[in-house]
């Protein structure tokens, strides 16, 4: 009776240090996570940097539209309602 | 035999009985006398003290894009007394960090030393690959480090955090609070090995605030766009942009030209490029200062905008000759065709016969000059009042002469005429994260009808018959001042050197944007309404397109 106490200690322990490395493992992850995040909200943001996506427009034929050229519509005038 | 037998018996039950009692007593004196010492050498070679840096917090702009935030990096160190062949390591570091051999051996071959940084923050690819080769005495920990993902956008606004993530200039200074976190602490228990079997966290670790700014990415990389083409037709010195929200006082854009990719600011700073123009400095505005000596007129009701003056080409007061920009005969105009011809001598006429020098101050404190506007950044100047006024003071600073302002002074006064005559103080922080915005500091500096007769005052500058044409905007309606500004030096004015000045309020008939251009020193031009005044129109035009801003004019 005794010993089936003792190898239950025994096992509970090495239980609980297995869950300890496995947390210490997941928290390294989760590090590892937020650093690559923090490295793909970079380069998501240098991405979207006005310059290089006007840049790259240009560089794939497009022209910015002049701002005469956008129309608007103006949907609180008697002229827009059915 | 028997007697012999016993005696050996009791010699080794003796010899026993006292390697028992001298390792009972060898335990009694481990576990009392030495207890503690022990007790705490064991704890240090199985459980070790982290202390956990705390993430600095990102800058956002009002889209929510980063443009500061900090990325793992790796520091690499190394303890000189462990390595036993520096010039070969010294080599092999280099290498892989791109750093100078030449430079990094002498540090590892100095034995006076344990320890040494290899680089700070160096990038985490390159460490692992140092890490690979099993160096000894070479040792590497993560870091946080800043880095500005857009580069030079908006980098004389955001400023530096240095190289242990301290805000050393603009925002990242001025917000060093928020954006600083609490460093956390906690105790890993190792096993014999190394091997992390626990891990007792004893004080949470709590990552600086994340700040949320009024700039918008994308309107201030096309201000600087802009500014940079502008520097570079004009040949002039240097050139600053700020783009305002009147209504709220919050700043779309602040440019200026030159300008430095933010994540290298040392070399910047070196140059001298860092400074925030729009802030910091400060310049006689010229004529677009003209637009405080008529508002401060109309609203002590001395003149109306029909109010009609005799003017010469030119007058004298005390020692000065004060003359029109442009030569023509003796003329009679109106108040509102002063400011449309940016008349010096109908401005000074005004200020001399009808606000004196008592009515002027007024005005021009009344409206915010010669104390900063509160703006939240840095290093922010007041501008510069005449401190004695002698008897041809009066005929310098009613033209925008003898006083000195900052861009962000006159961007906010302007604001306020657009704004209904009320002034919101111009901020660049929406919010820090989880707090409130913090409610708008207002002041009414002009009465609603003076500010509607001053903004249709101000529409006339920017027609066919204005100084301003140029800075006409097909579809909207525009009211602005030109500034053409000499620069003083030791000696008085410099000759050939001149601030270029326009700024706007688009559309005129109900203001959404401000946009205040300011040229240094252009060489092939001058005046604002040449120089300066296609610059806002670039700006402006791309900005109400961007807002979808319907015009509110029709099609010429």
């Amino acid at each position: 009776m005794l010993a089936v106490l003792l190898a239950g200690v025994v096992a509970l322990n090495v239980a609980v240090l297995r869950v300890n490395v496995d947390v210490t493992n997941l928290d390294k992850q989760e590090l590892q996570l937020q650093a690559q995040n923090a490295a793909l909200a970079s380069s998501v943001s240098s991405a979207a940097a006005s310059l290089k996506i006007e840049a790259t427009a240009r560089r794939l034929g497009l022209v910015p539209a002049p701002a005469t050229d956008t129309s608007y519509i103006d949907l609180g005038s008697p002229a827009a309602k059915p | 035999m028997t007697r012999v037998v016993n005696s050996r018996i009791r010699l080794l039950l003796l010899v026993i009985l006292l390697t028992f009692g001298m390792l009972l007593a060898r335990e009694a004196w481990l576990a009392t006398v030495r207890a503690a010492s022990l007790s705490k050498l064991a704890q240090a070679q199985t459980k070790s003290q982290v202390v956990l840096a705390a993430g600095r917090g990102t800058i956002f702009d009002a889209m929510g894009t980063p443009l500061a935030l900090d990325e793992q990096a790796t520091t690499v160190f190394a303890d000189p007394r462990q390595i036993a062949k520096p010039k070969t390591d010294a080599r092999i570091a280099a290498r892989i960090l791109g750093l100078k051999a030449a430079q990094l051996y002498p540090v590892l071959a100095d034995h006076s030393h344990g320890f040494v940084y290899v680089e700070r923050k160096a990038p985490p690819d390159e460490a692992t690959l140092l890490a690979k080769r099993n160096l000894t005495g070479f040792y590497f920990t993560p870091e946080e480090k800043r880095v500005y993902p857009q580069g030079p956008v908006a980098a004389p606004v955001l400023g530096y955090a240095g190289i242990d993530n301290t805000g050393l200039a603009g925002l990242e200074l001025e917000l060093n609070g928020p954006l600083t976190g609490t460093p956390g602490e906690e105790t890993v228990v190792r096993d014999p090995l190394g091997h992390v079997i626990d891990v007792q966290a004893e004080k949470p670790v709590h990552d600086g605030h994340n700040v949320f700014l009024t700039l918008d990415h994308t309107i201030q990389a096309n201000a600087e766009q802009v500014l940079r083409a502008t520097v570079a037709k004009w040949k002039a010195k240097d050139a600053t942009a700020i783009v305002l929200n009147p209504k709220t006082g919050g700043v779309l854009a602040m440019a200026m030209e030159p300008g430095y990719d933010a994540n290298a600011f040392p070399r910047a700073f070196a140059k001298g490029l860092q400074a925030n123009h729009a802030v910091a400095d400060v310049y006689e505005p010229g004529s677009v200062f003209k637009v405080v000596t008529i508002a401060g007129a109309l609203s002590d009701g001395l003149v109306t905008p029909r109010t009609k003056f005799r003017l010469p080409y030119s007058i004298r007061v005390a020692d000065r000759v004060i003359h029109d920009a442009e030569p023509r005969g003796t003329e009679t105009m109106t108040v509102a065709q002063i400011l449309q011809h940016s008349s010096n001598v109908g401005a000074v006429t005004i200020a001399r016969t009808k606000l004196g020098q008592a009515g002027l101050l007024k005005w021009i404190r009344q409206f915010g000059f010669g104390r900063r506007t509160g703006i939240d950044f840095p290093g922010e100047s007041a501008g510069l009042l005449p401190a004695y006024w002698s008897g041809s003071t009066i005929g310098n600073v009613p033209i925008g002469q003898g006083v000195s302002v900052t861009a962000i002074q006159l961007a906010s006064v302007y604001a306020a005429i657009a704004n209904g005559g009320l002034w919101v103080q111009p901020h660049l922080v929406d919010h820090v994260q989880g707090e409130q915005a913090p409610a708008l500091r207002t002041r009414r500096i002009l009465s609603r009808r003076v500010d509607r007769e001053l903004l249709t005052m101000l529409k006339g500058v920017v027609s066919d018959v204005g100084t301003a044409a140029a800075a006409e905007i097909p579809g909207y309606s525009v009211a602005g001042k030109t500034g053409t500004a000499q620069k003083p030096g030791p000696h008085g004015y410099i000759p050939g050197k001149y601030v270029a000045t326009f700024i706007g309020m688009v559309p005129a008939s109900n203001p959404r944007l401000v946009v205040l251009v300011t040229v240094d020193e252009p060489k092939l031009a001058i005046f604002g309404g040449v120089v300066a005044a296609p610059a806002f129109a670039q700006i402006a035009a791309f900005d109400l397109q961007y807002l979808e801003v319907p015009p509110d004019e029709p099609l010429r």
